[in-house]
């Protein structure tokens, strides 16, 4: 069973996510759209609680939406979310959120240098959080809303720029966190 | 955090919780096998009538539903993009009423009602020895009393930029922020486990130690 530790950082970033979705959108600098820094927060978890608490967390803010707290991003919150035809792309947290942390945890070896942690971090947050959660999305998109795989699929590929960024920016805070307060299992594989 | 949740005396808000979600589920399966279009608008009307029964002013109502508005409508226009409007006109009202109602089950439920639920149905987890089903209600009372502790740590990391005439970086304001807030875990756990508030875990835990 799960112990104390583990719960408490799971709830804790949790609350992580939920803040993000209430402060404004960041600005990068480089990059010429703001970022929700919310679906960041999901990314975040993966490559820093690693798999198993990283889903538990998800696994939280998703009660809390269904509990009817408008805890996402523009205060969106209760059962209608899930009824929606977007359901699929917030379902989908769990298992992106899950893998990240599993890749995570076997890519990344805090012995190797800089460069190969940040590119570990950098494609299990791309295998998760975009290939995977795309892949939820769109084919429960594609169902709910019977408008075929195709044509579900070339709506959501507007999204995926902003999502490459911010799976580096989450790269790069997995790294520095890594670095500074190293709480990512590490698998034996 | 403001819930949600209606404050009312409405018929909806008197049913037990579980009816309630026992319908949305039904309805959600229901709404998907037929191809009926009065069906179909008549299970629409009848959303509708239940969300007004709750008695909230117009616009309060309207305020509620905008977000499903927007995704209604954003599917609406794909949808008939690629569908003869017959069945776009269909995947709408389903989706329409399915959201309606949920909404009014949203909005006329407690916070503590569906946290109940939600432990009764983690009971089975509970004797497979995944979950304590009580952990569902300590983790979600913990998210609630950290929230407000995170912005108001955002703003200080935030302040602290400004102060020192720096930009806002995604990354010098995150990563302070994620390992200020984690390294409260220890804290935390202790606290709850000194307290025996798990009564089974924390001999679990000294286990693992």
């Amino acid at each position: 069973m799960l112990n104390t530790r583990d719960l408490v950082l799971a709830a804790l970033f949790a609350a992580i996510i939920v803040a993000l979705g209430l402060v404004p959108k960041i600005e990068l600098g480089f990059f010429p759209v703001p970022i929700t820094a919310q679906s960041l927060g999901v990314m975040l978890a993966g490559v820093i609680l690693g798999g198993k608490r990283a889903a538990i967390a998800v696994l939280i803010v998703l009660l809390l939406v269904l509990i009817g707290l408008p805890v996402l991003a523009g205060g969106r919150g209760g059962l209608a979310v899930f009824a929606g035809p977007t359901a699929g792309f917030l379902l989908g947290w769990l298992p992106a959120a899950y893998l990240t942390g599993l890749a995570s945890e076997s890519l990344v070896d805090p012995a190797t240098s800089d460069m190969k942690q940040l590119m570990s971090f950098f494609l299990a947050s791309v295998l998760g959080c975009i290939l995977v959660l795309y892949g939820c999305g769109i084919v429960y998109l594609s169902i709910a809303a019977k408008m075929g795989f195709v044509a579900a699929f070339k709506s959501s590929m507007i999204f995926i720029p902003v999502d490459v960024v911010k799976a580096f920016i989450a790269a790069l805070a997995g790294r520095a966190v890594l670095a500074g307060y190293p709480l990512l299992p590490r698998s034996k594989a | 955090m403001k819930s949600l949740y209606v404050e009312g005396h409405s018929r909806l808000h008197r049913l037990p919780a579980r009816l309630k979600l026992f319908v949305l589920a039904i309805l959600g399966v229901g709404i998907f096998l037929t191809d009926d279009l009065l069906v179909l608008v008549a299970f629409g009307a009848v959303a509708v009538l239940i969300f007004a029964s709750i008695g909230l002013p117009l616009r309060a109502a309207l305020a509620m539903l905008r977000p499903v508005f927007i995704t209604i409508l954003i599917v609406a226009i794909f949808s008939l993009a690629f569908n003869p409007w017959q069945e776009a006109l269909m995947t709408l009202l389903r989706l329409t009423t399915l959201m309606v109602f949920a909404a009014a089950v949203t909005a006329t439920t407690k916070v503590t009602d569906f946290i109940d639920e939600i432990t009764r149905l983690a009971y089975p987890l509970e004797k497979i020895g995944l979950l304590r089903a009580s952990d569902v209600g300590l983790a979600i009372g913990l998210v609630i009393r950290f929230v407000p502790d995170i912005l108001t740590r955002y703003e200080a990391i935030r302040d602290a930029h400004t102060a020192r005439g720096l930009r806002l970086r995604p990354l010098s304001l995150l990563v302070p922020l994620i390992i200020l807030t984690l390294k409260d875990a220890d804290n935390v756990a202790s606290a709850i486990d000194a307290r025996r508030i798990r009564r089974h875990a924390v001999t679990k835990n000294k286990e693992e130690n």
